[in-house]
């Protein structure tokens, strides 16, 4: 039976690349479907390092929007005020989103849950009001900020479909990336930490740098995901970066399920399609994302994907247990 | 191999160790007794790096770890398990057995996310190893399954094998014996004789006199706190303020 | 020019500690952090205005019928949706983040039902401000502070000499002991709930009055008590109040003399500092643990 699940994973996967490859063909009439494709890889870089931090790690995090806002901003900022070119500045942003979270994390790693969520919310919340009323306007404050788009090697990516392949293959090395990582001896300290962290600390496992780790990690996907919007939307403003954002990060990956990479894959996807179905009902967005996410929690605390697996899980062990029987 | 010079440890007004002084030797199985609350599992913690003591210092293997943490003590060679279980549940049983390999792993953070050749040589061979442990106490067919999905016992096994894998020196076993039926405990018995001639030492906690009599070579008694006799298993049992501290304290 | 000052930081900081008051409450009964206390004020200030200035009811009558109300979904809260989530032995967290829903929901709740236009309570006393010493103050900033200190005093003699208050105790501090003496702890649990949501509506009908009513009211004020909440110790009762008037105060005086620039940054810094240096708070609760 493993064979057949072999055999039939490569065609799968080709099918995919090949459905996502053409994705800038199939709408090519409909730019603005390529638009919300963009934003799905983008944001599912993003959920995808809270993932790392909430879902492996077991560390809550409210205040993911303030790393967002760190690669949006310092990416544009450095941009403009030294002149790097934008390839660079993302990473740079990220990085130095990736030390903020390590430096936040070091004297949070000893918080527990209850108390990191208000850690991180406030945290998010001191990032806003920087980046709202920052020292001498160099964020331009509530007025926003314009930018450029990416230039990548001498190939401006200022048409969607041209950002979307950028996007693609971002999302393709981040999502590779993060799978060698939690299957490597770091992602196994994390889901130890997660489930047991007395034991984890008895075991050989430096919690505190794990922690730290996870934290850094994640605010190095999530802010590099912040530079790619700035990038693609070519105009930031503090109403992004708001606490709700931080919130819409965690109903993504609930909605998907935590703990896996197709996770918060699904969870973005279902949560801009909806988003764009509920466009016309802006009024009622927020009201409705939020008995979404209270209807997830209490009915699916899985996630979509997570009761998926399970069910699927479910029906291969009946059929197991069924030829075994038969077998018997 | 570990010296334990005069700890103290007060919770409030409480002291839960008072004045303790023992050793372990090398390659023996020394024993850790008492009535329940006297100080035992707080012992355990604090040999463990769990709590630091208010005063005395333990020495193990020649190096003072007075004060270390625990990641830290296990790095130097101690291991332990827990009095309640204390796994990885929703991992399998060989992750279960890796997370214990962790102090011993030479790749560093960016070998792992790159999945450097080093790196994958070394998770084949931790895999072999680990693998190998969970045979020595029979549980390689179950490598794969959740850990929260074993039966109590084997749970009890797989975290003396977790507590095995970083190649300790010194393993700390907190009641392993608990909930176990009787054949379950003579096979317990069994493994811990075979762990101690792969020279592990064991300092190990029980309420089973039975067990501790036949396995360990020499042993502690506390009550409330304080030390209250040691000696072999045979003069223990001759001993009449242990008798009393049993006798009186049940 | 301070003491005006003084009187609008302890205006809003005696809101600060009906809400961190609710903090504290919940998370002795429960051990749970709740994000919905501050949207309930909204609600609160809503269903009272509405009260006030539709039906034209008495202003007292329409306090009372909102903090009933409050307390009535606090209690519904933690029956439908709090237990049910613990019962089924969900990860903590998530029963935390149903908070956070429940608070999104709430605010645009009342966004929906009552506009997105700041409601204004038209004079409610016939004398519209007191003289104190050199200074003028508004009666409605009089009546917050000393309606508030009031409740506080009642609460803590509720709960030190009621029966009732003392099995509420009793449940928070060892639930089964508590039960093992006959105690309803689900009912104990239910009406901490209903209690924080009660101050919080409280708190609504107060601030409603001196800063107008609008949906995002309570989500400032309930970020802004948690710091309160913690900077007291969290999960202690006088903590909770002193945390949030000395929040309140110095929040104000900083806005007053430096800049009002960095006012909402403040109670956040402090919440961090805390949280960091000093977990347990002023009043050395012991409430972080591993």
């Amino acid at each position: 039976m493993k064979r057949t699940q072999k055999n039939l994973k490569r065609p799968l996967l080709a099918l995919l690349a090949v459905l996502l490859l053409s994705v800038p063909l199939i709408f090519s009439g409909f730019p603005y479907a390529i638009l919300i494709c963009c934003f799905i890889l983008l944001y599912v870089i993003a959920v995808s390092g809270l993932d790392i931090v909430f879902g492996y790690c077991g560390q809550i995090s409210m205040g993911h929007a303030a790393f967002f806002a760190i690669g949006a901003y310092g990416s544009c900022l450095l941009h403009d005020y030294c002149g790097i070119p934008i390839m660079l500045t993302m990473v740079i942003a990220a990085v130095l989103a990736a030390s903020v979270g390590a430096v936040i994390a070091y004297p949070a790693s000893k918080l527990v849950f209850h108390f990191l969520s208000l850690a991180t919310l406030s945290f998010g919340e001191i990032v806003y009001q920087i980046i709202s009323h920052s020292p001498g306007g160099i964020t331009n404050n509530f007025v926003g900020y314009y930018t450029e788009s990416i230039n990548f090697f001498g190939l401006t990516l200022d048409t969607y479909p041209r950002f979307y392949y950028y996007a693609l293959g971002c999302a393709v090395l981040f999502l590779t990336a993060k799978q060698m990582l939690v299957n490597s001896q770091v992602g196994r300290a994390f889901i130890a930490i997660r489930e047991n962290h007395h034991a984890a600390d008895g075991m050989g496992v430096n919690v505190r740098k794990y922690k730290v780790i996870a934290f850094a990690v994640s605010a190095f996907y999530t802010a590099f995901a912040g530079a790619m919007y700035a990038h693609l939307v070519r105009y930031i403003s503090p109403d992004t970066f708001m606490q709700k954002q931080s919130v819409m990060f965690l109903t993504m990956l609930l909605f998907g399920g935590t703990a896996s990479l197709a996770g918060p894959i699904c969870g973005v996807t279902v949560v801009m399609l909806l988003n764009e179905l509920l466009r016309s009902a802006e009024r009622y967005q927020m009201f409705i994302y939020g008995i979404l996410l209270l209807a997830v929690i209490v009915l699916i605390p899985g996630g979509i994907y997570g009761t998926v697996e399970k069910a699927i899980k479910n029906v291969f062990r009946r059929k197991k247990e069924a030829t075994k029987d038969a077998a018997g | 191999m570990l010296q334990v010079k005069d700890v103290t440890l007060s919770f409030g007004g409480l002291v839960a160790v008072n004045h303790v002084s023992m050793e372990v030797r090398d390659g023996s199985i020394t024993g850790l007794i008492g009535p329940n609350g006297a100080g035992k599992t707080t012992f355990f913690n604090i040999a463990s790096g769990v709590y630091t003591p208010d005063s005395g210092e333990i020495i193990f293997d020649g190096k003072n770890i007075t004060g270390k943490r625990c990641f830290q003590i296990n790095e130097a060679g101690i291991s332990r398990t827990y009095q309640v279980i204390n796994l990885f549940k929703k991992m399998t049983v060989l992750e279960n057995v890796l997370v214990g390999m962790h102090s011993r792993i030479k790749s560093k953070f960016f070998a792992s996310l790159l999945h450097l050749p080093s790196q994958r040589a070394e998770e084949k061979e931790l895999r072999k190893k680990a693998m190998k442990l969970l045979e020595f106490v029979g549980l390689e067919k179950q490598a794969n399954d959740e850990a929260g999905s074993l039966s109590y016992g084997q749970q009890r096994l797989l975290e003396i094998v977790r507590g095995m894998a970083s190649d300790p020196k010194l393993l700390l076993l907190d009641e392993p014996a608990a909930g176990m039926n009787s054949r379950e405990n003579d096979e317990l018995m069994v493994l811990l004789k075979k762990i101690a001639a792969m020279g592990i030492s064991i300092l190990i906690i029980e309420h089973d006199m039975n067990l501790m009599m036949n396995l360990c070579d020499y042993i502690y008694v506390l009550n409330y706190g304080k030390l209250l006799a040691e000696g072999k298993p045979a003069q223990i049992q001759q001993n009449p303020d242990v008798i009393a501290a049993y006798l009186g304290g049940e | 020019m301070f003491w005006q000052l003084l009187i609008s930081g302890l205006v809003i900081g005696s809101v600060y500690g009906l809400i961190a008051l609710g903090y504290s409450l919940i998370y002795k009964a429960s051990g749970l952090l709740t994000f919905a206390q501050g949207d309930l004020l909204t609600l609160g200030a809503f269903l009272g205005v509405t009260f006030f200035t539709v039906l034209k009811l008495p202003f007292v009558v329409s306090l009372v019928l909102a903090v009933g109300f409050g307390f009535a979904v606090g209690m519904l809260i933690e029956k439908f949706i709090i237990r049910r989530l613990l019962n089924k032995k969900v990860l903590i967290i998530y029963v935390v983040l149903s908070t956070i829903a429940l608070s999104y929901i709430i605010q645009n709740g009342t966004m929906l039902a009552f506009g997105t236009k700041t409601k204004y309570f038209p004079a409610i006393f016939s004398i519209s401000r007191i003289k104190l010493g050199s200074i003028y103050v508004q009666m409605e900033s009089v009546v917050c502070i000393l309606v508030s200190l009031a409740c506080m005093l009642i609460l803590h003699l509720f709960m030190s000499k009621t029966k009732l208050g003392t099995a509420m105790r009793a449940a928070s501090m060892d639930r089964v002991a508590a039960e093992a003496r006959g105690i309803n702890v689900s009912l104990t649990t239910g009406l901490t709930w209903g209690l924080a949501a009660g101050f919080a509506a409280l708190g609504g009908m107060l601030i409603g009055p001196v800063y107008g009513v609008y949906t995002t009211l309570g989500a400032t004020i309930g970020k802004k008590a948690s710091a309160s909440a913690v900077s007291g110790g969290y999960g202690n009762m006088y903590g909770a109040i002193v945390g949030g008037l000395l929040l309140g105060i110095i929040e104000t005086l900083v806005a007053g003399f430096l800049s009002s620039e960095y006012k909402d940054m403040i109670s956040y810094i402090i919440l961090l500092l805390f949280l960091f240096l000093r977990p347990t708070g002023i009043f050395n609760e012991r409430a972080l643990q591993d």
